[in-house]
């Protein structure tokens, strides 16, 4: 009914117009020559029309009217026609996305125009619209040199962001974020690296960056290389992401807007197991009950009969079971809304949201809620004072994160290595030992636990309410001169309580009797980092030049403190509580760490066509002995607008610019790592005589260095900026060289020395790459235009010292669960996949070696596989904009690393993968040679030869091309608002339907989704095991603004 | 005016600038955690740690075919002939919280003279521990050994065993000696609550441990080790055994394994049950179990436990799980989990000992040398007898029920008399019996007294790649983190010693 209602009321609108006196006119460039399709508006009516092939336009009803000429790429014009028949205009090309502001360094607002180095802003509609569940994810692909990627551990999970790759050995690779010209924490809690303690939880527990809001987010910008970075100094590493948080309206009056965004997760199954042969081993099929070849599929061809279940004496039938993963994973649902009111004047302005968003994850248990307000603010008191600030609070509530990337009490791990013939109904259905209410054991190995065991059994609980936020005020001394002084501050407490290991876990040994068995832990932490700086500016001009000088100030602390309890048996089964617990170990600690900094910058500009920047900064450092705590960082910039002197027709702009920075990175060395410190156990033994003694020791596995300084990097960095033919191809790029010193290398050392590793500054690794970014308008009509936009960015990091920078040199820097590991090999790119290969015969054209009884020899010694890490990444952006219909479709890729596949490798062992089909009947000839160089003809029993690569460590079968080529985004949306009738109180309404992930274009990994990994950190980076799968997103962004 | 503001601007400067690091050494002051601790705390966990680990168990335990496991991956090991490479043993875990430990204890009492005796036992015990590890590997890192932090040594250098050895004994000698009985008792002692007597006692058994393993390469030396070792007086009593006592927060890692995740996957091994059950051992049904028709670890339920010694059956050595299957069809098995195993309610508990030097063990070297005619006080029957007769009534300190009757007892003593011609055979056997569960010890013993006579595992022969086909694993290879991290040291002892492989033999096992 309403529908009609709006339709009519259009209609009526259309017809109502009134016909009169006609205008016409030609529309040309300075030079003269028509424009096509420009749009001629009547202001304040929906009356227009476009200029044809000739640049002529015609238009009725206009006499007295303002008229609007709009064209991509030129300077607007309005026009009152006052009376006029005829109105020929020439439109200016438009530069101003030239002179377009970028934040930089410290919040300072600069124009791009003058800028030595590359930032790229971020289109941050599309953060909003293209939501994805930590807010960053979205940037996948969008931005040459940003690789993005996330643990799929959906609402509430991580993200890994690295600019230009990664140049840390030790794996302190994430850029600084900063919110408002402060630094907030990005502390990343997802499993493996930062796990609870006490083992069995290697969930995702989130990072810093999923609380903040898209719908706040003004602006952002993404300070790419160390020029651009320097003010940042000893922070600036791995780059920043400079977010700016909306503080008002964004022009005079009032605005309320909503935004509604829901999307649902579908769980992608890219497994593609063999279905011809069912559970059982050895060719066998279980025959009698309580079999226990539950992860087993060597078992009989699959041709109908019955088989017994893993728990009983009841039989099933034995046939080959669908997708698992539709059938234990749900759909996940996300629904964001958000409600925003803001006001401007000229004085100034508020902007206040309130959010609220609802995840259901794929796992039936897990939930994300998080609920925030943003209040932003800015007031000029008076001409000369000003300030401004914002204050951002979020409450999150994470339930039952699932647990990943481990072989024991892992969800996934069970379901991708579960017997193909075994229905998940009768897991279902035997979670419990009727004897025991234990789990119920069906596998001989007992770690792989029953998932809806867990699903009923574990529960992990993550609770965190945070306040971030700064205020700012700034005082014009003159009218070019200005202090400001900010402080800013990010406040967390998180809460965690979760049973590591459930009672009953078929795993766990069975505790002292009175008790029962299990592991809960209970941690608090609060975290508190502030920033209190400030800065002066001056800037003038002295006839073409013009001067800009700054300086300031920063002081940093940050501290951290853990309360953690973690108990082991309990007296009441079932009660996870701190008190019900038998034995206690209560661990707190406190970390304090600060920095304090001064810098300055200088800037002169002739003309606005040649400008040199240099920035100089100073850290004074707590974490470091005081002769080494003064660290000083240059850092000097340069750009030439070369089309001031170069004039053509088809060039708009063009820009060289040379930059080179020194920056460094404290976050490798940790507070108090200069001592050795000692640790009491918390639990007493009984000695001889039966009192009870404590137990103390040395505190951790690495040798602690007081000499540490930070990581030194000194960037070098090139670029081109053209914007041509009328700004309808822009074309950016930027090649860089990057050194990273003084690495401090958590060295391997010799565990004879009683040690595990020592830290030392003595790494070096270099990064060379370069971006390019093109955007085009091929076609640009009356009522189409289509835009192009390609990135792509390449990334060599190479080792080049380790200790010393002798070639092979070599650390490992981590493990895979079960076999392979992470090197860093001086000589070689950084982050080798190493593990065992199989043996080949150099004289026999590099044939495999078999053993006699026909069983593939392996490597003498571990091998290297090459890079886990992409050498090349971006993607693919195509808008098109037909009347108010923009389609946009967006195609992605990481291109050039390596990665080992846990999952295959369980495939393979368990006969669920593809290539176990081979010697089901009659056993394996492996294609080869055997010792002494004919070749093999000795069958092996197929369970036997692939098992063999697992008991032999053999990981070449699964090390795979980790690229991918994927469809990552289409959306479709409609703005409705030229449909709305001006006397409603909807000043906008406008309507996105968006689908991510949506499709798998290329990839070279069996069985998975390259993307579906395990491991967030980069000292395990190409180690897969496995993960959540991933889920292609649909959903719609509603908006409408008031 | 100018001038003043200048000036004014350049002091706010220098007063900054100045002023940039105050404050934050105290901000790096860790108000959590203490820089010093007594020591014999310190060496309470290195007696605690000392506990052998789980890959004791896929290796020692294995190679002396006491237990296997028929299943592969991480459980590979002497059940497989296999190199697993990873970290095989000891090493690690001794290293980092045995020896780390020690050393600190040591280095920390060495110039108090209040704590003379805390410091010979530290250094007693970190003997034993240097001894274990270098009959595991052979040559090792000793005089550099564990000294990361204290002399900044991270990559050491490998000692000679056939320097080590000589070291060991010194070091035991000293420190037995220097042990004041009317010292400062520690009280906090874990191992022994200070009882310097028996930390005597430990020290000499050691050394007499240490004399008898240079029987084949050094007879003079070991004769000489062995003598001052008796005459300082060794462990002939069980009361004063060495052993490590767990409890629910401490527990045993083998215990802890096998009452867990690997449950149903160790075995005991038909050489072992055959040679219990062939000589009416009451050990065997203290020791074993078997859950009879049982077809997974859900069927080992404690309903069907049967633990009296003609039932049981060991699972052949070599035997993967493909070949397990029929051979427990031919062993009239339900199925492989209805091999006998050592029982984890008894003897294997989370909760049980770990027996590091017994009486049984000493009583039973001594029977050697008194054999070889090194001693002359007591007869080699006698210590026979005697070191059976200790470990039998050691077995009830696992658990009360593995203990074994007076009457039981007595009646295999009886029946096991010391054979003319086969003293040797018989003793060390024995020895591999009250050895068990002592992987390192009943590993070496193995290799330099030859008995008990067994049949090299058939795994993947003839043409097994690790090991030759007709021999044993003669030790273990080194982790690959040695050869990543500190291949120049690795690589000078693998010249001195021999290939790094399974089957090369050490110093004192030629």
């Amino acid at each position: 009914m309403r529908r009609i209602f709006f339709a009519l009321s259009l209609l009526l609108f259309f017809t109502l117009q009134t016909f009169s006196q006609t205008l016409t006119g030609k529309v040309t460039d300075t030079d003269g020559k028509p424009i096509t399709d420009v749009s001629v508006l009547k202001k304040g009516t929906r009356n227009g029309t476009y200029t044809n092939n000739a640049g002529d336009y015609s238009i009725t009803g206009a006499s007295n009217a303002v008229i609007v000429f709009t064209s991509v790429g030129f300077i607007s014009q309005e026009i009152d026609v006052a009376g006029r028949s005829s109105l020929d205009v020439a439109m200016a090309v438009d530069n101003s996305n030239m002179s377009e502001v970028v934040v930089t360094a410290l919040g300072i607002k600069k124009q791009s125009r003058g800028l030595g180095y590359s930032t790229t802003n971020v289109n941050t509609e599309q953060l909003s619209v293209n939501r994805t569940s930590n807010p960053i994810n979205t940037l996948q692909g969008r931005v040459a040199g940003l690789n993005v990627s996330s643990l799929g551990t959906g609402p509430g999970g991580s993200s890994k962001i690295r600019i230009r790759g990664q140049s840390s050995i030790n794996g302190q690779n994430s850029p600084l974020i900063v919110i408002n010209g402060v630094p907030i924490d990005n502390t990343n809690f997802n499993g493996q690296t930062n796990g609870v303690k006490g083992g069995g939880v290697t969930s995702d527990g989130g990072d810093g960056l999923s609380s903040i809001n898209p719908d706040d987010i003004e602006s952002m910008s993404v300070l790419k290389g160390a020029p651009a970075a320097a003010l940042y100094g000893s922070r600036a590493k791995d780059g920043v992401i400079m977010i700016t948080t909306k503080t008002r309206a964004k022009g005079n009056g009032i605005g309320v807007s909503y935004n509604m965004n829901y999307t649902t997760d579908t769980p992608l199954d890219f497994t593609d197991y063999q279905k011809e042969y069912g559970q059982g081993e050895n060719g066998v099929r279980p025959t009698a009950p309580n079999p226990t070849s539950g992860e087993w599929s060597f078992g009989e061809k699959i041709s109908g009969g019955m088989t017994h279940t893993l728990f009983n004496t009841t039989g099933i039938p034995y046939v080959a079971q669908g997708s698992r993963i539709k059938e234990f994973y749900r759909t996940g649902k996300n629904f964001a809304n958000t409600i925003t009111l803001s006001s401007g004047s000229d004085k100034g302005g508020i902007y206040l949201s309130l959010a609220g968003v609802t995840n259901d994850g794929i796992l039936s248990n897990n939930t994300f809620n998080r609920k925030g307000i943003n209040l932003g603010f800015t007031q000029n008191i008076s001409k000369k004072f000003s300030f401004q600030g914002n204050v951002n609070y979020t409450n999150e509530k994470n339930t039952n994160p699932p647990n990943i990337a481990n072989q024991d009490n892992s969800i996934p791990t069970t379901l991708m290595a579960l017997a193909n013939t075994m229905p998940l109904s009768v897991l279902n259905n035997n979670k419990y030992d009727p004897a025991t209410g234990n789990e119920y054991i069906f596998s001989r190995f007992r770690n792989r636990t029953n998932p809806y065991w867990v699903m009923a059994e574990q529960f992990q609980n993550i609770r965190r309410d945070r306040i971030f936020g700064n205020i700012s005020a700034k005082y014009n001394i003159l009218p070019w001169l200005y202090v400001q002084g900010r402080f800013g501050q990010d406040y967390s407490s998180r809460d965690e309580d979760v049973n590591n290991f459930p009672t009953g876990q078929a795993s766990r040994a069975a505790t002292i009797p009175g008790f029962v068995n299990g592991i809960f832990t209970q941690e608090s932490r609060r975290f508190r980092e502030t920033n209190m700086d400030f800065l002066v500016v001056a800037n003038k001009n002295f006839k073409d030049f013009e001067v800009t000088l700054s300086g300031g100030g920063n002081k940093m602390e940050r501290q951290l403190d853990i309360n953690n309890v973690q108990v082991t048996d309990f007296v009441v089964r079932g009660l996870y509580t701190v008190q019900n617990g038998r034995a206690k170990d209560p661990v707190y600690s406190l970390i304090q760490q600060g920095v304090n900094s001064l810098y300055g910058s200088g800037e002169v500009s002739w003309k606005k066509t040649f400008y040199l920047n240099a920035t100089v900064r100073n850290d004074w450092f707590s974490t470091l002995s005081p002769a080494n705590r003064s660290i000083l960082y240059p850092s000097v910039s340069g750009s030439y607008v070369f089309s001031e002197h170069l004039k053509s027709k088809w060039l708009n702009f063009g820009k060289l610019r040379l930059g080179y920075a020194e920056v460094g990175s404290d976050g490798d060395v940790t507070p108090f790592s200069d001592q050795l410190f000692y640790a009491v156990n918390a639990n007493t033994i009984n000695n001889p005589s039966g009192s009870a003694v404590s137990l103390g020791s040395i505190n951790g596995s690495i040798v602690p260095n007081a000499n540490l300084k930070p990581s030194r990097v000194s960037e070098t960095e090139l670029g081109l900026d053209l914007r041509m033919f009328n700004n309808r191809v822009n074309f950016d790029f930027a090649i860089y060289s990057k050194i990273t010193n003084d690495q401090i290398v958590g060295v391997q050392i010799s565990d004879a020395s009683g040690f595990t590793n020592t830290r030392i500054n003595s790494g070096k690794s270099s990064n060379n790459g370069f971006e390019v970014l093109l955007s085009l308008v091929p076609i640009k009509k009356k009522n189409f235009t289509w835009e192009f936009t390609a990135n792509t960015a390449y990334n060599k990091t190479k080792v080049l010292s380790i200790i010393t920078n002798k070639p092979g040199e070599r650390i490992t820097v981590g493990n895979h669960v079960f076999n392979g590991e992470l090197r860093y090999v001086v000589g070689q790119e950084i982050g080798q996949i190493a593990g065992y290969g199989y043996a080949t015969d150099a004289k026999n054209g590099n044939q495999r070696i078999f053993q006699a009884n026909g069983l593939p020899l392996r490597t003498a010694d571990l091998v290297l596989f090459g890079s886990a890490l992409p050498k090349w990444t971006g993607g693919f952006l195509n808008s098109f904009n037909y009347k108010n219909v923009i389609l946009s479709v967006f195609i992605d890729y990481k291109l050039g690393n390596k990665m080992l596949s846990g999952t295959n490798f369980n495939a393979i062992r368990h006969g669920l993968h593809m290539n176990t089909l081979e010697g089901r009947v009659g056993g394996v000839i492996g294609q080869g040679v055997n010792q002494s160089g004919t070749p093999n003809t000795v069958a092996t029993p197929v369970q036997t030869y692939w098992e063999h690569l697992r008991t032999q460590q053999i990981i070449e079968s699964v090390v795979y091309n980790g690229g991918y080529w994927k469809l990552r985004q289409i959306s479709l949306g409609y703005d409705f608002t030229k449909l709305i009738p001006a006397k409603w109180p909807i000043k906008g309404i406008k309507l996105d339907l968006v689908a991510n992930n949506v499709l798998m274009i290329k990839k070279w990994v069996d069985n998975i989704d390259p993307e579906s990994f395990g491991f967030g950190s980069d000292n395990q980076a190409g180690l897969e095991s496995a993960g959540m799968p991933t889920t292609r997103g649909v959903g719609l962004n509603l908006n409408v603004k008031f | 005016m100018k001038k003043i503001l200048n000036i004014s601007v350049l002091a706010i400067v220098l007063l900054t600038v100045s002023s940039c690091d105050k404050g934050l050494s105290e901000l790096n002051q860790n108000r959590t955690s203490p820089t010093t601790l007594d020591p014999v705390l310190i060496l309470n966990t290195a007696v605690l740690n000392a506990s052998f680990a789980s890959k004791s168990l896929y290796f020692d335990i294995a190679i002396v075919q006491q237990m296997v496991s028929p299943n592969g991956g991480v459980l590979a090991g002497g059940n497989f002939n296999a190199d697993y490479r990873g970290e095989q043993g000891l090493w690690g875990s001794y290293y980092t919280s045995v020896i780390k430990n020690t050393k600190d204890a040591i280095l920390k009492t060495k110039d108090i003279p209040a704590r003379s005796n805390l410091y010979n036992m530290g250094r007693i015990f970190q003997a034993f521990a240097f001894m274990v590890l270098t009959d595991e590997y052979g040559d090792i890192p000793y005089s550099e050994g564990a000294a990361g932090y204290t002399d900044q040594l991270f990559f050491p250098k490998y000692d000679a065993q056939s320097t080590i050895y000589p070291k060991i004994i010194q070091e035991l000698t000293e420190a037995s000696t220097a042990l004041n009985v009317s010292g400062v008792v520690e009280s906090a002692d874990v191992l022994y609550s200070g009882n310097i007597a028996k930390w005597k006692k430990f020290a000499n058994s050691l050394l007499l441990r240490a004399g008898m393993r240079l029987v084949k390469v050094d007879a003079t030396k070991a004769r000489a080790t062995v003598q001052a070792a008796f005459a300082a007086g060794v462990i002939t009593d069980n009361a004063d055994n060495a052993y490590i006592r767990h409890d629910a927060n401490y527990g045993n890692p083998i215990g802890g394994t096998l009452n867990g995740g690997e449950a149903a996957n160790f075995y005991l091994t038909k050489p072992f049950i055959d040679r219990l059950k062939s000589t009416n051992d009451p050990r065997l049904s203290a020791i074993a179990i078997r859950y009879v028709g049982a077809t997974s670890g859900n069927g080992q339920t404690v309903a069907s436990g049967n633990t009296t010694a003609p039932i049981q059956i060991g699972m052949p050595m070599g035997k993967d799980n493909g070949t397990i299957v029929p051979q427990a069809t031919v062993d009239g098995l339900a199925s492989f989990y209805d091999y006998s195993q050592a029982d984890r309610r008894r003897i294997l508990k989370v909760t049980s000992p770990c027996f590091i030097v017994t009486a049984s063990q000493s009583q039973l070297l001594l029977a050697e040398a008194a054999f070889r005619g090194w001693i002359t006080t007591g007869t080699t029957a006698q210590y026979f007898s005697d070191g059976i007769r200790a470990h039998m009534d050691q077995m009830a300190v696992y658990d009360a029920g593995c203990a074994i009757s007076a009457s039981a007892r007595d009646t295999y003593l009886a029946a096991t008399p010391l054979n003319a011609g086969t003293e040797l055979n018989q003793i060390n056997t024995q020895y591999w019996i009250s050895s068990f569960l002592n992987g390192p010890e009943v590993f070496a013993n193995f290799r330099r007294s030859g008995f008990p006579l067994l049949t090299p595992n058939p795994y993947g022969q003839p043409t097994n790649p690790d090991v030759p086909n007709g021999t044993f694993i003669r030790r273990l290879t080194y982790p690959t983190s040695e050869a990543s991290v500190n291949a120049t040291n690795l690589n000078a002892a693998i010249a001195a010693q021999g290939a790094d492989l399974l089957s090369t033999r050490i110093w004192w096992d030629k």
